[in-house]
């Protein structure tokens, strides 16, 4: 589904956030990136969705080279990612509702099409009875459920996630992880990007781990 | 099509009613503006409209001391009359003079009680084709060669002069006016930058889920132009305003001495184009400060 090519990326001269990257993810997989701090996580993300270039190198998504994608065609291709900040960049000024219908409205879904899939995934995130609220009025968990509510609506072909449960409280945590798994179990293609080692004992994937901007590890449970 | 028009305005709608101090600064500083502007433009058109009815009673009027006899005032009206530059040619004499005086003084008529109709010179009153008014000096020349014709009146000079002035408070107008408009577009442009500032997030998590650089943009625009619309709107209530309350009153006085006695207001298609002026700054603004502000990569 995404393969990297011997990808670098160097946002200064001489320093590069990530070295030779070579990775495979395949259709319907679940993949952790894990690693420290400035190992190059989320710039991997980043990369993926072209919400960066890298320097070097080549990644093709669902067969296709994105790498020098026209600005002009990204939104496109963001209509078949979701994805998940650990921040979860709501848009605080529209209710539950409407930020869930927002990458349907993006794509000129039909009004009742809308609604009924919206209602449908809040329901699955169980957040059925919040959709008039604003995300300021949820608590972290709430709002990053709505996030994956967001990202899952689309039934995306893949999901990004970048710290979701950074923020959270473990029982929380797990609410988030179900969530990810059912989608996966869907046939999504998860790319997680986590520092919880927890976390991945407990919902044990493929594990790539990053240190300084290269592959460290890439393991199967 | 219709659906989607109506999703944008609503969206652009929502905005400013999230933003209701920073909206309102955009239609205040387009209002300003253009309220100036039409404070221009309504003094322009009242002085130009001045000028205009002066310049069709442009006459070369010669006053006769001795009026002639009939067959030498024939001879004379008949010689003008053949001049190219020359439309028409009336003979007034002191009767007439007299009457017409009587009824300008209108309810002071009675200041002539007492006073013959000998009073006030007979005179020939000469038009001139619009075409010729350049050619006024050379025609008061050749009047001047019969010197049974006395003195010889003509606001020509005077009319030059009150053109001269009238493209001065044209350009004026022009100049201060565009210099305003241009502001008003600055102060518009920073306006809705700083409100995408206060909302960048919102912006990066749009471009995020997938949507287009126009969708994003479009209710901004829209924004910009419901604005710059509402300030046009603003602006020409303002002027109306004003024109009732004191323009019409100033400048009124000041054109009642030349001989103009209502002063208009802007006419409907001037209205319309000050509004729309509105909506096109307030679009231009918008457009000006999205520039760059939607990105989808960092390239």
């Amino acid at each position: 589904m995404i393969q990297l090519f011997n990808i670098t990326k160097a946002f200064q001269r001489d320093q590069n956030a990530l070295s030779d990257i070579t990775l495979r993810v395949a259709k319907g997989e679940f993949v952790y990136l894990t690693g420290p701090s400035g190992a190059g996580k989320s710039t991997l993300l980043k990369l993926i969705c072209c919400a960066e270039r890298p320097t070097r190198g080549q990644i093709l998504m669902d067969g296709r080279n994105i790498t020098q994608l026209p600005t002009r065609h990204i939104p496109h291709l963001r209509r078949n990612l979701g994805i998940v900040f650990q921040d979860f960049k709501l848009l605080n000024r529209r209710t539950v509702f409407e930020n869930v219908a927002f990458p349907l409205e993006v794509q000129g879904r039909r009004r009742i099409e809308i609604s009924k899939k919206v209602y449908q995934v809040l329901k699955q995130v169980g957040l059925e009875h919040r959709l008039s609220h604003h995300p300021l009025q949820l608590s972290g968990g709430e709002q990053q459920r709505v996030a994956v509510a967001r990202a899952l609506v689309v039934d995306p072909l893949v999901l990004l996630a970048d710290e979701p449960t950074g923020n959270l409280d473990p029982d929380v945590t797990m609410e988030i992880m179900e969530m990810f798994k059912g989608a996966n179990a869907r046939g999504t293609t998860i790319v997680m990007a986590t520092h919880d080692r927890g976390l991945i004992r407990q919902f044990p994937r493929r594990v790539v781990s990053l240190e300084a901007g290269r592959i460290a590890g890439d393991s199967r449970p | 099509m219709i659906g989607q028009g109506i999703y944008f305005l609503l969206r652009a709608l929502r905005n400013m009613r999230h933003s209701p101090v920073l909206s309102a600064a955009s239609i205040f500083t387009v209002g300003v503006a253009l309220a100036l502007l039409a404070f221009f433009a309504i003094a322009v058109l009242n002085v130009q409209r001045l000028t205009a009815s002066w310049a069709a009673e442009l006459a070369v009027v010669a006053y006769l001391e001795q009026p002639p006899e009939g067959p030498v005032l024939n001879r004379w009206l008949g010689e003008i009359r053949g001049y190219p530059e020359v439309a028409s040619v009336t003979y007034v004499s002191r009767q007439e003079a007299y009457q017409r005086f009587r009824q300008r003084l209108g309810s002071d008529a009675d200041l002539l009680d007492g006073l013959g109709a000998d009073v006030l010179p007979a005179s020939l009153e000469i038009r001139l084709k619009p075409e010729a008014r350049q050619q006024t000096a050379a025609v008061v020349e050749r009047l001047g060669r019969n010197k049974a014709l006395g003195e010889l009146h003509y606001g020509r000079e005077w009319l030059d002069r009150f053109e001269a002035f009238l493209l001065l408070l044209r350009t004026v107008g022009i100049a201060l006016g565009g210099f305003l408009v241009l502001a008003a577009l600055v102060i518009v442009t920073n306006t809705i930058k700083l409100t995408l500032y206060a909302r960048q997030d919102e912006l990066e998590a749009m471009t995020m889920v997938g949507a287009t650089a126009l969708f994003i943009k479009l209710p901004y625009l829209i924004e910009g132009a419901l604005q710059g619309v509402v300030g046009g709107l603003v602006a020409l209530l303002t002027s109306f305003v004003a024109f009732r309350m004191i323009l019409r009153e100033s400048l009124g006085n000041i054109l009642l001495l030349t001989g103009i006695d209502t002063i208009h207001f802007l006419p409907f298609t001037w209205q319309i184009l000050l509004v729309a002026a509105g909506g096109l700054v307030g679009l231009l603004g918008s457009l000006l400060a999205l520039r760059k502000f939607v990105r989808f990569c960092q390239d």
